[in-house]
């Protein structure tokens, strides 16, 4: 811990910290570019120049390249280092178009910043200026290669850390390049990455293009929907609309950067289809009608019939003061306890996530420092993106990364796959004498902080338990070794702490007939859950459905009673994560028509409204504490949860944009989840992966990342297809449990043998990932239903 | 080898060549240091690097184009875009041009009737400028190919340009 004097004053720091971090600690900035603290330092762009007075090497020096040594003596601020930053900064404007009145960066750019911090203001240069050809980088990502200072952020951040293979630099001097090879999309599933990283307006999101000024956008730290991990982003909107997203900092979870669902699948909130009134049987209604019909409609319903008539669903999507509020609804109206889940399979392999495992879980920041990460049963471009990141930073500092699963996996770094069936998975989970984990066992032994990462969807509440097994049998005085989880949805983790243990299934229930009145809170299980159909069917004897969403769903479509609620983006609230942390997001908008809908690009219509239009949606837990009856605010409802829930973290010590803490442990659960089904003859077993793009409802619902959505097939490992006289290319036909669905045949080697795999995604949607283990025939040709 | 001639389509390497690199490739651990080896073999050939060599080049080396464009595109010495014959490197570094080196790059100018960065229309030459050949003592210097011409007086160029386009004709 050196203590140092900077400008006068004097800091201590930790060991390694940079005098650049020095000077940060003490609020001082030093103008600087190619230094970012995910990428770390090169040194490239010398703008961060000081003087060193006393120290091992004294002079004018890099403050991004010079550690802080005890004793040291810097200024920041003499004439040396002064005059030294302002000819860097007059040399990096040489070539620059001086266009910032048109360019998105503008009122962001630290490109503005540091070169009125470096004190260059006025051109001197004559010159003609360097000019480059721009690219079309796809839909995502613009590109004006002028304004470019040659600090190499984007190329690092994209290759380097990122590990994208079509970017790179090209050219020498001051005519350097950042680009592609040719012209085309960019590739990577973390492209906008580089909109962040860059400091000036090179790279800007096209999607967001001449939108709004920063300063005329309202953001607020939120947390990413889109997949389990929470991934902290900052979502910005304007007008009603929600705008763009950008990646927020969370060292625990995602670190500096974000995937590109998390940032370009934010446009479901302005669905032109979304409903932002309620509706009762097609007509409009007040939300306080609405309300009050909903609640004497129950209590009518329960009366008349019991407590079974009347059942609650809550969701993965709902946060957590939802779910913790439909349990007090429930309770106060005298009806049974809600579901939390419509998916019973993923709530299930949440809750050992959330009981069971809850003393040895791993943050993402375990994984990137671990020094060998076995995945069972996960995909992580497919399931949570940003764990692919986490595993090529394990990679470069050398861990080993090794994959079972049936999925073809490809990772942005070295990885030692090997294809492995779901039956495969849990037996070898259990078995003493199986090669590979043989194999991994002794590796494990041997590693030094070794991390399992379980697909909750793949591996279900049993394979999870048994991942949990070979943990504990992994962890010694020395170490323990941890397991990071990947589970259904962004509070898939925090509907399973505040489930109740019995084991309740949403079907069952319905079929039961006894079920009156159906209130589904922010989920559509027709879409999200298996057996989409059956549950559809069921719902035949359902007199009542109420659906509150803020998705254009197909079952708010059908619902009785439509009740819109908020976006996360535009409401306070919280979820847990896939490693039991408790995260907040803040309100980044109010719920409203955006002026784009209501101008169509003109002028908004010229009435005098008091209330903005389509402005009725509301944050669902404040729905339900008016179905309560209850006043009180977030704050309060906040305090009676964690009361009432002691695992909780207190929410006064968490902030929005924060780490956030992880929940207390708790006792295990041990569910038991059924008898694994028997493998009929001659079939094949069946798995479904979520499609990296749309699979999740809200990014099914963004027009911005349908260019990624990828179209329907069926893969099987050639030799399958062989033995079936399958030709890759062909249509084939796939018979499950659930239904014949006709597809394109592609063969990859990587898919496990006996086993045929499809995307659930807005071209299949028909089957849902994570259901229980089921089987498929394959055959040939198209059959008609 | 059939497999190997489908890789090179517009036949950029001789046969041996080609095989010889791929057998290389396979023994080193780290492939790409071959990038320019590939890429100078290319030109000797054909005059320039054209897409399908930067291609092939990532094809033998089992590395993707843009790793390979990097390299090609940051020395000016493997030319990405169609040259002369007889590309001409006319040094403007600190020696050359404190004796002379401005001038001598004007006569070669004059006497082609082109810029820098232009071919002749008879396809024979493009002047480009190029840092320190390394024969300071030489002062001024240009390069042509690997060859090397220098001291150079302004009356040297004529003459140096009637031999190249002999040489052509021949
Ligand atoms: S494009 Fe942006 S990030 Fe990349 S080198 Fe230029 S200024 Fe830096
Ligand atoms: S990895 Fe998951 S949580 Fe993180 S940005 Fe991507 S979709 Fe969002
Ligand atoms: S920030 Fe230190 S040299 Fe660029
Ligand atoms: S300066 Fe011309 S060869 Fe060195």
């Amino acid at each position: 811990m050196p203590t140092l004097t900077i400008d006068n004053q004097q800091v201590t720091v930790t060991d390694g910290s940079t005098v650049l971090d020095a000077a940060e600690q003490l609020g001082i900035i030093i103008p600087h570019f190619c230094y970012h603290k995910a990428l770390g330092p090169v040194g490239s762009c010398r703008m961060c120049a000081v003087t060193v007075h006393e120290g091992t090497f004294k002079g004018l020096k890099m403050s991004c390249l010079v550690k802080a040594e005890e004793g040291m003596v810097v200024t920041t601020d003499d004439q040396q280092s002064v005059e030294f930053r302002a000819r860097v900064g007059e040399w990096l404007m040489l070539n620059h178009p001086h266009d910032c009145p048109v360019c998105d960066e503008g009122g962001e750019c630290q490109l503005q910043e540091m070169t009125i911090a470096s004190g260059h203001g006025i051109r001197r240069y004559g010159g003609k200026k360097r000019t480059h050809n721009n690219q079309q980088l796809g839909s995502f990502v613009a590109q004006e290669m002028n304004r470019c200072i040659q600090c190499y952020r984007c190329v690092r951040t994209y290759k380097d850390y990122c590990g994208g293979s079509d970017f790179g630099v090209m050219g020498s001097r001051n005519r350097v390049f950042f680009g592609r090879y040719k012209e085309g999309p960019l590739e990577s599933d973390f492209s906008g990455n580089i909109i962040d990283a860059c400091p000036t307006g090179v790279f800007t999101d096209k999607t967001y293009r001449f939108k709004s000024r920063y300063w005329d956008l309202q953001e607020a730290p939120s947390v990413c929907p889109h997949c389990s991990l929470g991934c902290a982003t900052i979502p910005g909107g304007r007008y009603g609309e929600l705008q763009r997203v950008r990646s927020g900092v969370n060292e625990k979870v995602n670190g500096f950067f974000i995937c590109d669902r998390g940032r370009f699948g934010s446009s479901y909130v302005n669905h032109p289809d979304r409903r932002r009134q309620v509706r009762s049987d097609g007509q409009p209604l007040t939300v306080g009608d609405g309300l009050s019909k909903l609640d004497a409609q129950a209590r009518e319903l329960i009366e008349e019939h019991g407590p079974e008539a009347v059942l609650l669903l809550g969701s993965n999507r709902a946060s957590l003061e939802t779910n913790w509020l439909l349990q007090r609804w429930a309770a106060e109206l005298g009806c049974r306890a809600p579901l939390l889940s419509a998916h019973l399979q993923r709530h299930q392999a949440a809750q050992v996530a959330a009981f069971d495992l809850s003393d040895r879980l791993a943050s993402l920041e375990k994984v990137r420092q671990s020094d060998l990460v076995v995945l069972f049963g996960v995909d992580p471009l497919a399931e949570a993106p940003m764990l692919a990141v986490a595993l090529r930073q394990a990679a470069r500092n050398g861990a080993l990364i090794m994959v079972y699963d049936p999925r073809p996996i490809e990772l942005p770094c070295e990885v030692d796959h090997q294809p492995t069936s779901p039956a495969q998975l849990l037996a070898m989970l259990v078995s003493d004498c199986e090669p590979e984990i043989v194999r991994i066992r002794e590796m494990l032994s041997e590693a030094e902080m070794p991390v399992l990462v379980a697909g909750g969807d793949l591996l279900g509440a049993e394979g999870l338990l048994r991942v949990k097994q070979l943990a504990v049998e992994q962890s010694n005085e020395k170490r323990p070794c941890l397991i990071h989880p990947i589970l259904g949805g962004p509070n898939s983790f925090g509907s399973a702490v505040l489930s109740l243990p019995e084991q309740d299934d949403l079907l069952t229930r319905l079929e039961s007939g006894r079920t009156k009145m159906l209130i589904c809170v922010e989920t559509d299980p027709l879409l999200e859950a298996p057996e989409g159909e059956r549950f559809g069917t069921a719902l035949s004897h359902v007199d009542n459905l109420v659906v509150f969403d803020y998705l254009p769903t197909p079952l708010s479509v059908h619902a009785n009673l439509f009740i819109p609620s908020t976006a996360p983006a535009e409401s306070a609230g919280s979820f847990i994560n896939n490693e039991g942390r408790q995260q907040l997001f803040a309100p980044v908008t109010n719920p409203r028509l955006p002026i784009a809908e209501t101008g169509a690009g003109n002028h908004p219509p010229r009435e005098f409204l008091s209330t903005a239009p389509g402005s009725d949606p509301q944050p669902a837990w404040q729905l339900l504490q008016q179905l309560l009856g209850d006043m009180g605010d977030l704050e309060t409802v906040r305090q009676q949860m964690a009361t009432a829930v002691p695992r909780l973290v207190d929410f006064t010590n968490l902030q929005p944009g924060g780490v956030c803490c992880r929940v207390t442990d708790a006792d295990e659960r041990s569910l038991y989840a059924g008898d694994l089904p028997e493998q009929p003859e001659g079939s094949l077993q069946l798995v479904v992966t979520p499609a990296r793009y749309g699979s999740d409802l809200p990014s099914r619902f963004s027009a911005k990342l349908t260019p990624r959505f990828a179209p329907a097939v069926l893969q099987m490992n050639p030799k399958d297809a062989a033995a079936l006289k399958l030709a890759a290319g062909s249509k084939v036909s796939l018979d499950t449990e659930v239904g014949s669905f006709n597809l394109i045949l592609n063969c990859n080697k990587d898919v496990a043998a006996g086993c045929a795999l499809v995307e659930n995604g807005a071209a299949f949607p028909h089957l849902v990932p994570g259901g229980l283990p089921s089987f498929c025939q394959v055959s040939a040709g198209v059959r008609d239903d | 080898m059939a497999q190997e001639e489908k890789i090179d389509q517009i036949g950029l390497l001789e046969e041996e060549e080609l095989a010889a690199f791929i057998d290389h490739a396979c023994e080193l651990e780290h492939p790409r240091e071959m990038v320019i080896d590939v890429l100078r073999a290319i030109q000797k050939n054909h005059g320039w690097v054209p897409d399908e060599g930067v291609e092939l080049t990532a094809t033998i080396l089992g590395i993707t184009p843009i790793e390979v464009e990097e390299v090609a595109t940051f020395y000016d010495k493997i030319f990405r875009r169609q040259v002369g014959r007889f590309p001409i490197h006319i040094c403007d570094s600190i020696c050359c041009w404190s004796n002379g080196g401005e001038e001598l790059a004007e006569q070669f100018q004059k006497t082609l009737g082109i810029t820098f960065g232009e071919t002749t229309k008879d396809g024979l030459f493009t002047l480009l400028p190029s840092c320190c050949l390394g024969v300071c003592g030489q002062a001024p210097a240009v390069m042509i190919h690997q060859k090397l011409y220098g001291p150079l007086q302004l009356d040297d160029v004529d003459e140096l340009i009637n031999r190249l386009r002999r040489e052509a004709s021949a």
